[in-house]
C-alpha cells in the first residue's frame, strides 16, 4: 500500500475525524520497566491525571494498545521481550522514550543495558530526566498527541532520530530498515 | 565488639579479623568453608543466612574471594567467613536454601562454578551469555557517546 | 493443599506451564515467572529474573565514592534516601568520620519520611492488583506530599542522593520542617482511611488471609528479612536490634504477625507506617541546630564562601572532585532496615578513589527467593496476592 497522502483514506472529513479520534484517545501499553514507572504511575495518578489527556487505561495487551511508553531502562535480556511487545502492538503505534535510560542509557553506560531504545524500536518523543517529572511525561504525550493530530495514518516513526542513532520506520508493518 | 573466646579457639587467633565495620571475620580455607558454615551456624548460633559475594582480587593464585555473611538472632550480630578460590567451591545450598540464588549470581557474574549446587544456571545475564562481566579484567563496556567536542577523537558517532 | 487432592483425585495429571511476564501489569516490576499448573493448582513456581540487569556493581568501581552516590537511588527505586543512607553508613564506617547530630536526626526523619512513602505505594499497588482502584488513587495523594518535601529539600522528586558520605548536600530549613510536621498531623487520620477500605474488607481479607503461608523457620532459612519476616512472627527489627543513626534513642515499636499470611504482611506494613510517623515526630522534637556536614575536608566539600577566601579549601575541593574521596583499605558493611528488609553495601577499598567492589545486600532478592514456597500448592489467581505482599522491587533484585 502506498504511503504517500491519503491512500485508501475515505475523504478530507473522515480523515480529520479519523486523526481527531485516534489522537485523543492513545491508550499506553503497560510496560513500565524502573523508576520511570514509578513516575509513570505517579501521572496516572490522581494529581496529574494522564486521562484527561485521553489516556484513560493502560491496557495490560499490546493487541488493545497505541502507545507504549517504554519507561526504565532495558537490560540485554529484555530487549526480545521489548521488540516482541512491540511487534505484537497493531499499526498505527507510537513510541515514547521515557527518561535517560531509555533514551540513551542514561547513568548507566556498560555491558548491561541496551544504549537507548531507539537501537530496537523506532522513537517518536524522548522524555529528558531522571525520572522525568510527571508534567515532562505529559509534555511528551501533547507533542505526541500533536504529531498523530496532524495525519495519524502516515506519522514517519523515528524523524526525530535521524540526526543520530535510530531507526526509520516507512509506516508499514515490515520490519524496520534502517535510515 | 569483642570476638568471643570461642570463636578464638575454634578458629585460631590468626585466622580472625576485625575490620572497620567491626564484624568477626573469619579466614577459612577452601576445603573447609562448607564445615566452617556449618559450625557458625549450629555451634556458634549464626543462623540467619545473609548474604554471599565474591570480590576479585586480582592475584595470580586464588584469584578471588568469596565472602559470606551471617547473623545470629541470639546475639544480634554478623559474623564474616572468607575464602580463596580459583574457579570452583562447594556449594553450601543444600543445607543453607537461602544461598541458591547467591551462588548463581557469583557463577554469573564471575564464573566461579559452586559443586553440588542444585541448578548451576545463569540468573541475571541472558543463557547465551559470553564471559563473566564483573571479573576486573573485563571491561566495563561502555560507549563512546557522540559529543560535537569528542568527534574528532570518535568520529560522527 | 485440598485442591491439589482434589484434582489428583480426578485423575487429570496434565499439567500445562503458563509464562507469566516480564511484561505483566501485576508482577512489579520485570519479573518473570514460569508456573506449571495442574488445572487452577500451581505445581511449581519457577521465577526468571535479570531482565533488569543493570551492570550497577560494575560501574561503581569505574565511579569514585561520591558519584556512586548517584548509582545508589537507583536500586531500590522507592526507598532512594534508604539506600544512599547505607552506602554513606558503610563509607563512614570505613572512614571513620564523625558526623554532626542535624545531619543524623535529619537522616532519620528522611529515612522514615521514605518509609512511610514505600508502604503507601505498597498499599496502593496490592490494593490496585486486588481490584480496588480507589486505594491506589488515595494513597498516592499522600506520596504526593512526601514526594513534594523532597523536591523543595533536595530540587528531586525521587532521585535526590541527598545523603552523601560526611552528612547530607545541605540543610533544610526550618519551614520545610514546621509544613513536614504539619504533614504527618494529618497522616494518621489517612492511615486509618486506607484502612477502613481494606483492612475490614471482607474480599480484601478473603483474598489474602490465608493465602502465601510463610513459616518462621521457611523464612529464616531462605534469609527474608523485613516486614515479610516480622509477618510470621519473627521480631527482628534492625533498628531495634543492631541500631544506627541513633535510633536507640526513638521510641517506636514492631509490629508483628501470627499467620505468615499475606494479610499479616499487610497489616504488618500499615503498622509501621503509624511507627514511622511517630518517629518522625521525635525527629522533628529533638532537631538540633548545627552544621550538616562532617568537618573533615577530605570528605565533605567547603562551603563554597570560602573558597573565595582559602587556598587551603580549594585545593580541597579540587581534590575532592577530582580524586574523590580516598578511604583507607578495607571493608565495611553497615546493615540497615529497609521498607523491604535488611539493606547493606558491603564496600571494599584499597585505598584509591575508586572502589574495589561495591556489593549491595538487596532485601528483595532473599525474599523473593520465598516466591516459589508461598505459591506453590495453591490457586494461579493467588499468585498475584502473594507477590504483592512481599513487595519486591525488581531494581535491586536485578541491580
Amino acid at each position: 500500500m502506498s504511503t504517500d497522502d491519503r491512500n485508501g483514506a475515505p475523504g478530507y472529513i473522515l480523515s480529520r475525524l479519523e486523526d481527531w479520534a485516534r489522537e485523543s484517545s492513545i491508550w499506553p501499553v503497560t510496560f513500565g520497566l524502573a523508576c520511570c514507572a514509578i513516575e509513570m504511575m505517579a501521572t496516572s495518578a490522581s494529581r496529574f491525571d494522564m486521562a484527561r489527556f485521553g489516556s484513560e487505561v493502560f491496557r495490560a495487551s499490546p493487541r488493545q494498545s497505541d502507545l507504549m511508553i517504554v519507561a526504565g531502562r532495558v537490560s540485554q535480556k529484555m530487549a526480545p521481550v521489548l521488540r516482541e511487545v512491540y511487534d505484537q502492538m497493531p499499526e498505527p503505534k507510537w513510541v515514547i522514550a521515557m527518561g535517560d535510560c531509555a533514551s540513551c542509557s542514561g547513568v548507566f553506560n556498560n555491558y548491561a543495558l541496551i544504549q537507548g531504545v531507539d537501537k530496537i524500536v523506532p522513537v517518536d518523543v524522548y522524555v529528558p530526566g531522571c525520572p522525568p517529572t510527571p508534567e515532562a511525561l505529559l509534555d511528551s504525550l501533547i507533542k505526541l498527541k500533536q504529531r498523530v493530530a496532524a495525519n495519524s495514518r502516515n506519522v514517519r516513526h523515528g524523524a526525530q532520530t535521524s540526526v543520530g542513532v535510530g531507526i526509520a520506520h516507512n509506516g508499514t508493518n515490515d520490519a524496520a530498515h534502517t535510515a | 565488639m569483642t570476638v568471643s573466646d570461642t570463636l578464638l579457639e575454634a578458629f585460631g587467633a590468626d585466622a580472625i579479623a576485625t575490620p572497620a565495620d567491626l564484624i568477626p571475620t573469619i579466614q577459612v580455607p577452601l576445603g573447609s568453608i562448607e564445615a566452617a558454615v556449618a559450625r557458625v551456624q549450629k555451634e556458634f548460633g549464626y543462623t540467619r543466612f545473609v548474604d554471599l559475594t565474591a570480590v576479585d582480587l586480582l592475584s595470580r593464585e586464588e584469584r578471588f574471594e568469596l565472602v559470606y555473611l551471617f547473623y545470629s538472632l541470639d546475639s544480634n550480630a554478623w559474623i564474616r567467613l572468607k575464602t580463596r578460590t580459583d574457579q570452583q567451591a562447594p556449594s553450601i545450598t543444600p543445607s543453607v536454601p537461602g544461598a541458591n540464588w547467591y551462588e548463581r549470581e557469583v557463577f554469573d557474574l564471575f564464573g566461579i562454578e559452586f559443586v553440588g549446587h542444585p541448578g548451576l544456571t545463569r540468573i541475571m545475564l541472558p543463557d547465551d551469555w559470553q564471559g563473566y562481566p564483573l571479573r576486573r579484567t573485563e571491561p566495563l563496556g561502555s560507549e563512546p557517546v557522540d559529543f560535537t567536542v569528542t568527534r574528532k577523537v570518535y568520529g560522527t558517532g | 493443599m485440598a485442591q491439589a487432592e482434589k484434582s489428583a483425585e480426578r485423575g487429570t495429571g496434565e499439567l500445562l506451564t503458563v509464562n507469566m511476564g516480564p511484561q505483566h501489569p501485576s508482577t512489579h516490576g520485570v519479573l518473570r515467572l514460569e508456573l506449571v499448573l495442574d488445572g487452577e493448582v500451581v505445581v511449581h513456581c519457577r521465577p526468571v529474573i535479570g531482565y533488569l540487569h543493570t551492570g550497577i556493581e560494575k560501574t561503581f568501581e569505574a565511579k569514585s565514592y561520591i558519584q556512586g552516590v548517584v548509582l545508589t537511588d537507583r536500586m531500590d527505586y522507592l526507598n532512594p534516601l534508604g539506600n544512599n543512607l547505607a552506602y554513606a553508613l558503610s563509607i563512614e564506617k570505613l572512614i571513620g568520620c564523625e558526623i554532626p547530630e542535624r545531619a543524623t536526626v535529619l537522616r532519620v526523619l528522611l529515612a522514615e519520611l521514605t518509609r512511610v512513602a514505600s508502604h503507601l505505594m505498597f498499599v496502593g499497588s496490592m490494593a490496585l492488583d486486588l481490584g480496588a482502584s480507589s486505594p491506589f488513587l488515595y494513597c498516592w495523594r499522600e506520596r504526593e506530599h512526601i514526594l513534594d518535601f523532597f523536591e523543595t529539600i533536595s530540587g528531586v522528586r525521587m532521585m535526590t542522593s541527598f545523603i552523601r558520605p560526611g552528612g547530607l548536600v545541605r540543610d533544610v530549613q526550618p519551614e520545610v520542617l514546621s509544613a513536614v510536621s504539619a504533614f504527618l498531623e494529618t497522616m494518621p487520620g489517612h492511615i486509618d482511611e486506607y484502612e477502613e477500605l481494606l483492612t475490614a474488607n471482607p474480599i480484601f481479607r478473603e483474598r489474602t488471609e490465608g493465602v502465601g503461608i510463610l513459616s518462621a523457620d521457611d523464612a529464616l532459612a531462605l534469609g527474608v528479612t523485613g516486614p515479610t519476616l516480622r509477618g510470621s512472627g519473627v521480631a527482628l527489627d534492625l533498628r531495634k536490634a543492631n541500631p544506627y543513626c541513633g535510633y536507640e534513642g526513638y521510641d517506636f515499636g514492631v509490629p508483628t504477625g501470627t499467620h505468615g499470611d499475606c494479610y499479616d504482611r499487610y497489616l504488618v506494613r500499615v503498622a509501621e507506617m503509624r511507627e514511622s510517623v511517630a518517629i518522625c515526630r521525635q525527629a522533628l522534637d529533638r532537631m538540633p541546630v548545627g552544621s550538616v556536614r562532617t568537618s573533615d575536608r577530605k570528605v565533605m566539600p567547603p562551603p563554597r564562601e570560602e573558597l573565595a577566601k582559602s587556598m587551603e579549601a580549594v585545593i580541597h575541593h579540587f581534590k575532592l572532585w577530582t580524586e574523590g574521596i580516598c578511604p583507607p583499605a578495607g571493608e565495611a558493611y553497615v546493615g540497615v532496615e529497609s521498607p523491604r528488609g535488611e539493606l547493606g553495601f558491603y564496600v571494599v577499598s584499597d585505598g584509591s578513589g575508586r572502589p574495589v567492589r561495591v556489593h549491595e545486600r538487596a532485601p528483595s532478592f532473599a525474599n523473593l527467593q520465598s516466591l516459589p514456597k508461598i505459591t506453590e500448592g495453591g490457586a494461579v489467581a493467588d499468585v498475584v496476592a502473594c507477590i504483592a505482599s512481599l513487595d519486591p522491587i525488581m531494581g535491586e533484585v536485578d541491580r
